[in-house]
Formats: C-alpha cells, sequence, structure tokens
C-alpha cells in the first residue's frame, strides 16, 4: 500500500491485513479484505449490514480464525488461535457487555485476565493500578470498584472493557458499533476516552454505521462491501458523505430495489393505526397508521425503540398507553393470540430464538400461525392442505423437503421465507416484520423485498423495522423514523435519503443544545425558531420552536412541507443573511446555514418574527449559531 | 391431499425421522435384552414372569407418561414418587369413607391439584421444575407420613382388586389400561392443537408463543397431568397389594425419567415420543426383572439402573452432536 502523504512521520503500521477471507458453512463473509492500522490513529471500519466489518474485527480480535491472507502485527507475521493469543500480544476489543461477567465486581473484570494466572492475587496493587488506568483516560473516580458490573449503566461496562483492555497493556482496541447504545452525553465522553487512547500512541478500530460520528473522531477510512475492501484506509477529512454511502452501498446494489411502479396508496382505507402508543420504559409516544396495499419503513437508531413499538402491538410487550386500531376496531393487547386471529401478522427480529421451533419439521414451523391461531381441538392441518401447496410453489422449496428434520439447515434467506410465508397461511390484513434481512446474504435479499412487494400488492398493509437506512428507503413508500421512543417524522420516501434520515434519527437528546438555541432564540426575541433541511422547493423540518404564535412558519418537527406551503415562503426561497419580510405581511424571517465543525451540511437554521417585532442584528444571530454548531 | 403424489404424500406430522430411527433402536436393545435374560434365566419367559413383568410396567407405565408431557416442554417432575405415596394414603384413607369410585376421583383429584400447583410456580412465577418439584417431593413424602400415622392402611376393600384382576377379552384390566392409555396420549401429542404445543414450548418456547401459541397453558398441563396419573399408578399398586404405604412410590421418578430419557426424549425438550417412552418402561423393567432373577443384591440395582440413565443421556448427546454437524 502506498502510504498516505498526510501520513505523520512517527507513524507506523501496526496492524497490516491483506487479502483475508472467512467462510462460515457456505456463507462467505470475507472474500478477500485488506485492511491497516497505524499506531496514534482511530481507523474507522464501515459497511452496510452484512458486509464483514464485524467478523475482519473479530478475526484481528482473534475470536475467529481466518482461512486465506497475511496478518502482519508489529512486523510480524501473526496467525491468532483465540482471543487469549490476540490479548497476549496486545489486541483487545471492546464489545457491547459480552466479554464481562456480571457477577463479578468492576475490579475483578477489569483484572480478569490475571485471575486465569496462578499465583496470589494482590488486590490492593490492582486497585492501585486500577485507578492509574481510570486517571489515563481522564475517567478518575468514575467506576465503582467493588460494585458488581450487573449494577453499572452500559457505559460504564464499555469504560470497564476498556480498562481491561488496558491492564493487559493493549496496544490496539477495536471498537465494536461502542455507540449503539450510549447517550449523546456518553458518547461524548467515550470519545474523549478515544481521543486520550490515540495521544498515547494506541491504534484503535472504530466500527461503526453511523457516519456524522464517522467523521467526528476517525482519521482515516477504510469501507467493506460484500467482505472485501473497496475503500482502502482513506483520510476522512477529503471524504464526503455522500462518497462513503456510495462506497458502502455500491452502484451495482441500486438494482434490488427496483420497483415496478410507484403506487400512491392515498385512496386505500387504513389497515392498522396506531396511536400515543407507550410501553415503558421503551416505547414513549409513537402513532403512525398504514394504508392497505402500503409498505411503511419504521426507522430509527439501535434503541430508539422501534422493536419494543412493534411488539406492544402485536401483545408481545404489555403496553402502558395508547391506543392501535386494525381495521376499524381497537385491537387490545392481551396476547399475540388475540393479534393473530384479529389479522396482524409478525416476523419477529430474531430468527433462531423468536421464530424457528428447530424440533418441528418444516411443514409444522409453516403451520405454527395456523396453530395458534386456530380455535378446535385438532390440528387442522389438512384444511391447509392446499394453501401450503401454493406457497411453497412459490417460494421454490421442493415438497419433499416440508418434511425435512430441521429448519436450520436452510439458508437465512429461505428460513425467512418460510417464516413470513407462516403468516401469509392465515391472510393477514397487516404483516408486521422486524429485520426481515438480518443474517440474510445480499443476492436473496433482492427476492425477499419482491415477495415483501408482492404481499403488499395483494392488499396487506406491510410494517417494515430496520436499521439499514438503505433497505428502508428502497423498499418502503413512506418512512415513520422514531427516536427515544417517540415517532417525530412521518414522510414520504421520495423525499428523504441516507443523510436526511440519519440528521431525523439522531437522538433527541443530542438536539438538547440546538433545542435550547431555537428556544432562547425565540424567547428573546418572542418569535419562533426551527432548523429544516432545504432542497429544490421541499423543506423537511428537523426542530422547531414557537414562542409567539403570530410568528408560527407553518410546519412542526418532523413535517415535511414544499416552500410555498409554508408561512414564509419568500425568505425560504431567498435565504439571504438578512431578514426577508414576507411580501404578504405578517413574518419576517432571518435563514440561516449551520454547518458542523468538520464542514458539512447540516441544513438551515431560522428564527421567524412577527412584524411588529424589533429585527435583532442578522450579524449577532448567525454568530450565536455558529457558535452551538462548532459543539456539534 | 389428493392431489399430492402418492410417493411425496406426508406420512402425518411425526417428529424428526431421527427420532423414528431411534426408536428402532431403542427396539432392538429391548429384543437384545429379552433374548439375553431368557438365555439367562429359564425362568424369564414364563407365562408367570411376563405378567409379573406387564404388571410393575403398568404403574412405572402411567407416570413415564405424565413424564414424557413434562419432559417435552423441556421440564422436570422429581415429585411424581412422593405424589404417588400421599395420593395412596388419601386413597386409602378415603376408601374407608366412601365407595371405591369417588375415593379413587379423591386421590386423582388430589394428585392433579398437587402437579398444578407445581406447574403455576414453574410456568407462571417462572421457577426451576427441578427446584420446585424437588420441594414438592419433601413435602409430598412428609405429608404421606403424617396423614397415615406413620403405619400402613391395610384394611382396603377387596372390591378394588377388580380393578387389576378382570380379564378384558383375555387381557388383564390394567394392561388394558395401560395400552389404552398409551394410545390416546401418542394421538394426543401427534393429532391436536394441544399436543403440538407440547412439542413447540419444549423446542422453542418464545417462538411457540410469538405465533400465538397458548404457552402458559400447556406449560402447566404437563404437571398436573403428571400429578394425576401418579395417583392414577398407585391406585393400581394398592389394588394388588391391598395395602397402602407411606412409602410407596419411593424412587419411582428415578424409574420414570430413566424410561423417557431411554425412549429417546431430549432433557431440553421438544423431542421424544410416546412410542419410545413405551420401549424405555419396558427395558427398565426387563432389567429390574433381570437384576432380580439373576439374584443381584437390590443394593447393586441402583447402580445398574443410574450407569444406564447415564449411558443413554451420554449416546443421545454423542448421536445429537453428530446430527447437528
Amino acid at each position: 500500500m502506498v502510504a498516505e502523504s498526510q501520513a505523520a512521520p512517527d507513524a507506523s503500521p501496526l496492524l497490516v491485513m491483506r487479502g483475508i477471507t472467512k467462510t462460515f458453512d457456505r456463507t462467505r463473509a470475507l472474500g478477500g479484505a485488506d485492511f491497516e492500522l497505524r499506531e496514534g490513529e482511530i481507523h474507522g471500519l464501515l459497511g452496510a449490514n452484512g458486509a464483514g466489518k464485524s467478523t475482519l474485527s473479530k478475526v484481528i480480535a482473534g475470536h475467529h480464525a481466518f482461512e486465506d491472507g497475511t496478518m502482519r502485527y508489529r512486523g510480524h507475521d501473526i496467525r491468532l488461535r483465540g482471543t487469549r493469543d490476540a490479548l497476549r500480544i496486545g489486541i483487545g476489543i471492546v464489545m457491547q457487555e459480552t466479554s464481562l461477567v456480571p457477577d463479578l465486581s468492576v475490579l475483578e473484570n477489569i483484572f480478569l485476565p490475571e485471575l486465569g494466572r496462578s499465583g496470589r492475587l494482590d488486590r490492593r496493587a490492582m486497585r492501585r493500578s486500577g485507578e492509574e488506568i481510570l486517571a489515563s483516560l481522564g475517567q478518575a473516580d468514575s467506576l465503582p470498584f467493588d460494585w458488581e458490573v450487573r449494577r453499572l449503566s452500559s457505559a460504564q461496562k464499555q469504560l470497564v472493557e476498556i480498562a481491561k483492555a488496558l491492564g493487559v497493556r493493549a496496544k490496539l482496541l477495536i471498537f465494536d458499533e461502542p455507540t449503539a447504545s450510549l447517550s449523546p452525553g456518553e458518547v461524548e465522553r467515550l470519545f474523549d476516552v478515544m481521543s486520550r487512547l490515540r495521544a498515547s500512541g494506541r491504534g484503535l478500530v472504530f466500527v461503526s454505521h453511523r457516519l456524522e460520528e464517522v467523521f467526528a473522531i476517525t482519521d482515516r477510512v477504510t469501507v467493506l462491501r460484500e467482505g472485501r475492501t473497496v475503500m482502502a484506509a482513506k483520510p476522512t477529512a477529503e471524504l464526503t458523505q455522500a462518497e462513503l454511502i456510495r462506497a458502502m452501498v455500491g452502484a451495482e446494489l441500486g438494482g434490488i430495489y427496483d420497483r415496478a411502479e410507484t403506487k400512491p396508496a392515498v385512496a386505500a382505507p387504513v389497515a392498522l393505526e396506531v396511536e400515543h402508543l407507550a410501553s415503558a420504559p421503551a416505547v414513549r409516544d409513537v402513532s403512525f397508521s398504514v394504508r392497505k396495499g402500503e409498505i411503511l419503513g419504521l426507522g430509527g437508531l439501535v434503541g430508539a425503540g422501534r422493536s419494543e413499538t412493534v411488539e406492544a402491538v402485536f401483545g408481545l410487550r404489555p403496553r402502558t398507553g395508547g391506543t392501535v386500531r386494525l381495521n376499524g376496531r381497537p385491537l387490545k393487547a392481551e396476547s399475540p393470540k388475540t393479534a393473530i386471529r384479529a389479522g396482524l401478522g409478525f416476523v419477529a427480529e430474531d430468527r433462531r430464538t423468536q421464530n424457528i421451533v428447530p424440533d418441528l419439521s418444516v411443514k409444522e414451523n409453516l403451520l405454527l400461525a395456523h396453530l395458534g391461531a386456530r380455535r378446535g381441538f385438532l390440528c387442522g392441518y389438512g384444511a391447509r392442505e392446499k394453501k401450503v401447496e401454493e406457497l411453497l410453489a412459490g417460494l421454490g422449496l421442493p415438497q419433499e423437503r416440508l418434511l425435512d428434520s430441521s429448519m436450520l439447515n436452510f439458508s437465512g434467506g429461505m428460513q425467512q421465507k418460510i417464516i413470513i410465508a407462516r403468516w401469509l397461511l392465515l391472510d393477514p390484513s397487516v404483516l408486521i416484520l422486524d429485520e426481515p434481512t438480518k443474517g440474510v446474504d445480499i443476492g436473496t435479499r433482492a427476492g425477499i423485498y419482491q415477495m415483501l412487494r408482492d404481499i403488499a400488492a395483494r392488499g396487506v398493509a406491510v410494517v417494515v423495522v430496520s436499521s439499514d437506512f438503505e433497505e428502508l428507503l428502497g423498499l418502503s413508500d413512506r418512512i415513520v423514523v422514531m427516536s427515544d421512543g417517540r415517532s417525530i417524522a412521518d414522510l414520504p420516501s421520495a423525499m428523504l435519503d441516507e443523510e436526511k434520515l440519519t440528521l431525523l434519527a439522531a437522538p433527541r437528546t443530542s438536539m438538547a443544545r440546538n433545542t435550547e438555541l431555537l428556544n432562547a432564540l425565540a424567547r428573546e426575541h418572542r418569535g419562533a425558531g426551527f432548523w429544516a433541511l432545504i432542497e429544490d422547493d421541499r423543506l423537511i423540518c428537523l426542530n422547531a420552536v414557537v414562542a409567539d404564535p403570530a410568528a408560527d412558519p407553518g410546519f412542526k418537527a418532523g413535517e415535511a412541507r414544499a416552500i410555498g406551503e409554508t408561512r414564509i415562503p419568500a425568505a425560504l426561497a431567498q435565504r439571504a443573511p438578512i431578514f426577508v419580510p414576507e411580501p404578504s405581511g405578517g413574518r419576517t424571517t432571518l435563514v440561516v446555514p449551520i454547518t458542523s465543525p468538520r464542514g458539512h451540511d447540516l441544513g438551515w437554521v431560522g428564527l421567524s418574527l412577527s412584524s411588529g417585532e424589533a429585527l435583532p442584528s442578522p450579524e449577532a444571530i448567525r454568530a450565536r449559531i455558529d457558535t452551538m454548531a462548532a459543539t456539534l | 391431499m389428493a392431489s399430492v403424489p402418492l410417493e411425496n404424500r406426508p406420512s402425518g406430522f411425526r417428529l424428526k425421522s431421527l427420532g423414528r430411527r431411534l426408536e428402532v433402536r431403542m427396539l432392538l436393545l429391548a429384543l437384545v435384552i429379552a433374548v439375553a435374560l431368557s438365555l439367562l434365566s429359564p425362568y424369564f419367559l414364563t407365562r408367570a414372569n411376563v405378567f409379573n413383568m406387564l404388571d410393575q410396567s403398568v404403574v412405572i407405565g402411567i407416570v413415564a407418561v405424565g413424564m414424557t408431557f413434562v419432559i417435552l416442554t423441556g421440564g422436570i417432575d422429581l415429585s411424581v414418587g412422593s405424589v404417588a405415596g400421599l395420593t395412596g394414603i388419601i386413597l386409602g384413607l378415603a376408601v374407608q369413607q366412601m365407595p371405591i369410585p369417588a375415593a379413587i376421583a379423591v386421590a386423582v383429584a388430589a394428585g392433579g391439584g398437587i402437579g398444578l400447583v407445581s406447574g403455576v410456580l414453574i410456568a407462571f412465577f417462572g421457577l426451576a421444575p427441578f427446584v420446585v418439584t424437588l420441594g414438592v417431593m419433601a413435602i409430598g413424602r412428609s405429608l404421606a407420613y403424617i396423614l397415615s400415622g406413620q403405619t400402613a392402611i391395610s384394611n382396603i376393600p377387596m372390591g378394588m382388586q377388580d380393578i387389576v384382576y378382570t380379564n378384558v377379552f383375555g387381557v388383564p384390566s390394567n394392561v388394558l389400561f395401560l395400552v389404552v392409555l398409551y394410545a390416546l396420549a401418542w394421538a394426543y401429542l401427534t393429532y391436536t392443537k394441544g399436543g403440538r404445543t407440547i412439542y413447540a414450548v419444549g423446542s422453542n418456547k418464545e417462538a411457540a408463543r410469538a405465533a400465538g401459541l397458548n404457552t402458559l397453558f400447556y406449560s402447566i398441563l404437563p404437571y398436573v397431568l403428571s400429578g394425576a396419573l401418579s395417583a392414577v399408578a398407585i391406585t393400581f399398586s394398592i389394588s394388588q397389594l391391598l395395602s397402602a404405604d407411606p412409602l410407596m412410590g419411593n424412587a419411582m421418578e428415578l424409574d420414570a425419567i430413566a424410561a423417557v430419557v431411554i425412549g429417546g426424549a431430549s432433557l431440553y425438550g421438544g423431542r421424544g415420543s410416546m412410542i419410545g417412552t413405551l420401549i424405555g418402561v419396558f427395558i427398565m423393567v426387563m432389567i429390574r426383572n433381570g437384576l432380580n432373577l439373576m439374584g443381584v443384591s437390590p443394593f447393586w440395582q441402583g447402580s445398574a439402573i443410574g450407569t444406564i440413565i447415564i449411558l443413554a443421556l451420554l449416546v443421545e448427546r454423542l448421536l445429537s452432536a453428530r446430527a447437528a454437524r
């Protein structure tokens, strides 16, 4: 590899991996991946779901042995036989709570590798070096050493994992989706810790699919797609978000989302209507509705409460508030059985633990929901015989494999199709699918998308939960975005792209500063403040605070409007650096662009005042917005 | 069904073909044991001994039906022996006060009631089946001693013997009862919604619930059945002996669990069959009988039975590990 010109002179390669391959059963997870990491850098490892980024990081950490390729670490060719090997030579991985022992104390967990060694444990020395490690991370006194790990928050557990890796003097640390369950404040603290680790000369791998974080913390980026490296060690500063997305998704993938025609489902009756649904603690206030024949995407980040929402709708999780209507009738959430009999189908997120019954034949797995919906004493399988045959013909599954001993012998894609068919057997009016392509290889995904589109075309209302924004955008007619347990936007997918979805899905709490500023602006100047994305003649509002109803710009957070439909069309069209009065009178508005510290376009912040108010200086407002943007 | 070509016709909703092969293997094992014992002891194949073994099979066999249901859901019932002892005493006392059928009904209801308590503690409150039934085992035996006043109840009416010693078409009524019970249990597990739900609960409870099956009810039902059938089993014992002893049913859980496991059921749930259990019962009874015929001390018999259970588990683990690969 050609050395990057920006490389600091002392930045020697810590790890070089070339042509790494790894196959699970028949699935090729890595097909020639390259990766290079220097000392003193944070290297982003990116890719769509199933691209192989987790597999590659587990290969580096010794969890998986690679098949072909070379791995050079600090100048030596190595082959790891396990995580112990990796730890011994200074490679550690920080995963989500997985490698900690919940019933041991924090201190014991940090020095867990020591417990495996013979000889006496010196608790006082352990405590001392534990304190030193935390101090070096700028987190002195932030962990109660004597508590059992089970009592800690996710962020604290992560800190224990980091300290544990440093306890064995790790030189290379892998962070596998470390921010997935953290609050924005905790993310900031984590980034501070990571920066300190970088400054101490360690090499860090940051696995993530949140682009804003990648831009915030990494020095270089490697992108994987379908098990191969498609972008090798590019300096982050030279990249744009669009380039990264293109590299992650790839041009050839565009085809799998092709749809025959986009049919507006506006006229069809509403099949499922969810209003102010709550299910403590994850779901706070979610509303959405789906029409017959429509595919609705439910998007958001990990921890936004999407799975919990659909589980509460289906009766798998107790509701604490709100109403659900199915075809106009209220649906009580006593149990899945009630929901199924009312005409709801649900493909849960985890195929192995929530969908497949391994000891029953394929045929009985297919008939499982039929059994659940049935009222009689006998199975009543015979009555479904014809429908089973029809469905199987559609799946391309030979009849003789029906009695196969185990579902587990099929590929993930076929398993998923059988699980979906389980619900089609009942002719549901609404089918909800949670992460329908999780663990399904990219080739088979197209088949599942086609299946879902066919189902919708037959008049079934389909709800798809996915954390893969590309999938959401490609598959759904409309997308409801969730954040922190609330539905915050409901927009046609044609109006959205991955960047806008990312901004909309950002945890509300991470908008705290922004909201604070909008609040301050609106209140001090007795008007309305908003933050919006503007493209051509359309606007998507990310946040809005109205202090004076007379200054209301005509849109709320999460809403999309044509500029002409708002109450401030002139100002939005001009976006001049001055207060622009509307020709129709009534309001005058300043619209200021907002940019992230790394120069990314984050849309526009506006201040609307009703005409009577005194106009503040535009420069002063702009300065305040820039100050706020610098902290984002 | 009509449109399916004959060779592709699904042969009912049977369990895995591996399970069926396992039953065939176990049947062969049973035959080998029978042949070996008939060679070792000339008395083994006599009419008297065969009927003796059938009588023993009835008692273990009835308990093993409930145990199969419990194990299919992934649970275990250690209390069957002491529930049999307690309900036997209840029967012995009740039969002094009321007609025989009513007394039997009281005993069976008591057994079912105890099973209901265990089942609710396990399925609704989520307690470990092992611990709950271990506790019930201790309580049951203790109550049996207290209710009986530590002595056997021997003034059982002669009429009880009719339960065992009536022949229907030349078949003893207790053996006929066993055959009918197994046929019903097999049909229930194979052809009814409840039976399939029991398999699904044992194999993947979460998936069963998400598919709308009533997992709570069908997790409790097997314990109720197990308790009630323990009382039925002890009724046959008492009918033969015309005596109810607080020690009755001692170590019965061992034989019942062994029979079910030898019959190919997985202790993790979801796998097993009535046919396998029946073969397992015969194997257990033949081995006990054979050890007696050969004059092996009762103290060594425990070691033999224990070794057989462990070997059966080991074989199952090795086979399923191979199947998984």
